[in-house]
């Protein structure tokens, strides 16, 4: 992901009963292509966005998104 | 559905668009050179005839486009797409804009006379326009292909 970021929302997604992307794209107010794009590592969100991606999973935000160590 | 959101697949019919238009374009105007015919007149019905067939162009692919698949509203990520790829775009017209310029003060002063040419002039105001324009939606289809 882009600045060192990595995330778990794919999985956090399709965990339980599922959500699709477009779901969780309209939870959080964002695009469908661009929750493939955060998913994917092309993108990374607004500090508004990823918590609002944190509240619809029930998650704390650092849950979700972690800074990946580097080298 | 698809993967690509509107502002893309805006971006890929506009740059296919202005490339083809542009090749016509600017092919005609040094058609017209060549054959020493090119004055204020033949340049106006150039610009606006080709300006028409454009605008029609990219009307009807976007309406085509907004009726197959919908319209989006902006969220972030494509605001931060259109902001940095017109910012670098903005950069490359400015380049070429004080490059003209540069050229006319420099050509006046040795006394060359092409650079003082006013056909000459706003066709290479034209080119920097042109190529501003192609490097802005290039950038904006690769910050969506392949992250920003």
């Amino acid at each position: 992901m882009p600045r060192g970021i990595t995330n778990r929302v794919r999985e956090l997604r399709q965990a339980g009963a599922g959500m699709t992307q477009q779901q969780l794209a309209e939870k959080v107010g964002v695009s469908r292509q661009t929750i493939i794009a955060i998913e994917s590592g092309r993108y990374s969100p607004s500090l508004e966005v990823a918590l609002k991606i944190a509240r619809a999973f029930d998650q704390p935000a650092d849950a979700v998104f972690a800074l990946t160590e580097k080298p | 559905m698809s993967s690509m959101s509107f502002q893309e697949k805006s971006a890929w019919g506009t740059l296919a668009s202005l490339l083809v238009i542009g090749a016509l374009y600017f092919s005609s105007v040094v058609n017209l050179w060549r054959a020493e015919q090119l004055h204020m007149g033949a340049m106006f019905g150039l610009s606006v005839g080709f300006t028409v067939l454009l605008v029609v162009i990219l009307v009807g692919f976007h309406i085509i486009v907004a009726a197959i698949s919908g319209t989006e509203n902006e969220d972030e990520r494509d605001r931060l797409i259109a902001w940095r790829s017109g910012h670098i775009g903005g950069f490359v017209l400015g380049f070429g804009v004080v490059s003209i310029v540069l050229m006319i003060i420099g050509s006046g002063m040795v006394g060359a006379t092409f650079w003082q040419t006013p056909v000459i002039i706003a066709n290479a105001l034209m080119v920097a326009i042109f190529v501003s324009t192609v490097v802005e939606l290039a950038l904006t289809i690769w910050f969506h292909r392949r992250g920003i």
